[in-house]
């Protein structure tokens, strides 16, 4: 039972507060005596007192007049008057024998065993005056507040068990649920989930981040499971390619060398095309994070420009940069390079002859945007977001050379940096825009 | 040049201690690294290619000992790992470069003679002269014959890793690496078109070129014979 975590924590406060419940228990009744019999002994003095000035003004008939009267008085403490040798004139302690100064007398009155306690003290010519009241308030005082402070304690120990035992359930029954769903994952059910309840405690944030978590690892084997499917269908075609040249190199000697160095060219694309699957599956595996640091897409723009611009001259087309003095973004700057690379290649491809490609870098409010526009025949709208895919190519660039991994990378590159990849119609032409989140 | 090969495929071994015999060097090979090791810390090589997965002994951790026990050799990493990490975890345990598998044989030979020691020059060069073409390092100009060059700031950059490798086959990626500080392949011909261009102001006008291609290589900058 005690190795539920919540029950020996429950067990623990209850026994804890238990404890504090005696303890102030205790303090309470011996304050509260405390008080009471000093209020107590202070009337008592204060009546004895106004005997002792009776007896001086008035003479002993005026005490003995002053008891009597008193003694009909109903909830007045009680009196006797001795005269010298004991013997008793009036009061009800009159009978009673107590020495000079404060004692307790039990029996005096008469009424059973009642403690009393009394102030002796004489009078000239040999009187004595006794003056006394019973403990009967303070003990039942006393005895209220034990009883209540039993109550208390009971209620508390009842209180503590129930409390923690509800606890306990509800506590069990809410990892029971977490544990279930780790099982049911073990067990292969990658869908399974645990039952957020909306209260925000930390159980729940508990089960937010243990979900998120499993959504990114579904999302992880998800990309692995994409890469292995993409290698089995979009490598088999030029694997098929490359086999069928090895075998012609093998059955004509003649053309052995043409069909060696064909069949290399082959499996250098085989390779390249591997490769950049290999590095999207890294990138979006976000390894990458840990090389973060202040990037300048101005700077990356520069560099990227710089060494394609006499490419794209060659191709009769030009390649600009439109940048702010500096448009600061963290990342991984080789990431971000080749990302824009990337975006430039794929203007440079399929704009055109003729075509005006910019890159643009601009430092907004709050966040660095980056984009290659174009004015080149442009993408049609249903095919913008497919582009992203593996391997995906509109259908006229087929026969232009590619692999259909550029923008996929650009894609996982901008995921990793937390930033926002669009198509984006330039009328005419296309526009990359890649949107980076504000630097905290 | 005296190579050490430290690799455990045997294919593979063979293969290049064959082909970088033929290229002129002489070539041991160790196939694991406690040997591997061995050989490292007692002979002087010129240049040591390492393979970075090795049993028994990691290679990084090979690097890091003969590094420590004060061998100075040129070490080129081969790996099977395509990682930007690793490549870097590779350099910091002080390897001098790092070649990702499978590569072409001219991109191994050219980096293993771009990393074999020469003797240190006596002075700070300021300047790199090949025939009739001076690079001036401090003025930042370049001429040839005597007349002044104008270049790009990139064409510079080129201009000057050729100088300083003159003699040595550089390769696309060595360039890319090196003077763009690109590590990945862009599929544009941008090495090509700078290379056309300095080529067209170095060499055009001139009766012998200095800038030469090596075909399935990658280029060359050399005396005229």
């Amino acid at each position: 039972m005690f190795r539920s975590s919540t029950l020996r924590l429950a067990a623990l406060y209850t026994a804890v507060f238990a404890l504090s419940v005696v303890v102030l228990g205790v303090i309470t009744v011996l304050t509260t005596r405390g008080a009471l019999s000093a209020q107590f002994d202070a009337r008592i003095a204060a009546e004895s007192a106004a005997l002792v000035q009776e007896y001086r003004s008035e003479g002993l008939n005026g005490v003995i007049e002053a008891v009597r009267e008193r003694d009909r008085t109903p909830g007045a403490v009680d009196y006797g008057l001795q005269a010298p040798a004991g013997r008793p004139i009036a009061g009800r302690l009159a009978a009673s024998r107590a020495a000079i100064g404060w004692s307790v007398l039990r029996g005096g009155r008469g009424r059973g065993e009642e403690a009393i306690r009394v102030l002796a003290i004489d009078l000239p010519d040999g009187y004595r005056l006794m003056v006394g009241d019973d403990d009967e308030r303070i003990e039942a005082l006393e005895g209220a507040l034990v009883r209540g402070f039993a109550g208390a304690f009971v209620g508390v120990v009842v209180l503590g068990v129930a409390g923690g035992y509800a606890l306990n359930r509800d506590v069990h029954r809410r990892l029971t649920a977490i544990s279930g769903t780790a099982e049911a994952i073990i067990d292969g059910d990658l869908g399974r989930r645990v039952p957020v309840r909306g209260s925000d405690d930390d159980l729940d944030r508990l089960a937010l981040t243990f979900n998120r978590m499993l959504d990114r690892i579904a999302g992880l084997m998800e990309s692995l499971k994409q890469v292995s499917s993409d290698i089995a269908h979009d490598m088999r075609t030029p694997l098929t390619r490359l086999r069928h040249k090895l075998e012609a190199g093998l059955s004509a000697p003649q053309e052995r060398g043409q069909a060696l160095e064909s069949a290399l060219a082959d499996l250098d694309s085989i390779l390249d095309t591997f490769a950049g699957l290999l590095r999207i599956a890294q990138i979006e595996g976000g390894a990458r994070r840990a090389a973060f640091r202040t990037s300048d897409l101005s700077a990356i723009g520069l560099t990227v420009v710089e060494a394609f611009a006499p490419s794209a001259e060659d191709a009769q087309q030009t390649l600009r940069l439109e940048a702010d003095a500096t448009a600061p973004v963290v990342g991984d700057p080789e990431l971000l390079t080749q990302m824009l690379a990337n975006l430039v290649e794929n203007a440079l491809r399929h704009a055109g002859p003729g075509a005006d490609i910019r890159v643009v870098a601009t430092l907004g409010e709050t966040a660095a945007t980056l984009s290659v526009i174009d004015n080149g025949p442009g993408v049609p709208a249903l095919e913008r977001e497919r582009l992203f895919d593996r391997f995906y190519r509109l259908e006229r660039s087929r026969s232009t050379p590619g692999s259909g991994l550029g923008l996929a990378l650009v894609a996982a590159v901008a995921k990793l940096h937390g930033a926002e990849v669009r198509l984006i119609a330039a009328d005419p032409g296309l526009e990359a825009r890649v949107t980076f989140p504000a630097m905290s | 040049m005296k190579l050490l090969i430290v690799e455990d495929d045997k294919e593979t071994a063979a293969y290049l201690k064959r082909a970088l015999s033929e290229a002129g060097h002489t070539v041991d090979a160790a196939a694991s690294g406690r040997s591997g090791l061995l050989l490292a810390a007692g002979e002087p090589y010129d240049v040591i290619i390492l393979d970075r997965m090795l049993p028994e002994i990691d290679g990084v951790a090979i690097l890091r000992t003969i590094r420590a026990s004060g061998v100075k050799t040129p070490v080129l990493l081969l790996t099977a790992l395509g990682g930007i990490d690793d490549r870097v975890e590779g350099l910091e345990a002080g390897g001098d470069d790092y070649l990702v598998k499978p590569f072409a044989f001219a991109e191994l030979l050219a980096r293993v003679n771009a990393l074999a020691r020469r003797p240190p020059p006596q002075e700070v060069r300021t300047e790199l002269v090949v025939a009739d073409l001076k690079l001036d390092l401090l003025k930042h100009t370049v001429s040839r014959a005597g007349r002044r060059i104008e270049l790009q700031p990139r064409e510079f950059q080129l201009l000057e890793y050729l100088l300083r490798h003159a003699g040595r086959v550089v390769t696309r990626t060595m360039l890319l690496e090196s003077v763009w500080d690109f590590h990945f392949d862009p599929k544009t011909n941008i090495v090509e078109t700078h290379m056309s261009r300095l080529r067209g102001k170095i060499d055009r006008g001139h009766a012998c070129e200095l800038i030469h291609t090596v075909r399935g290589a990658g280029y060359v900058l050399r005396e005229p014979d």
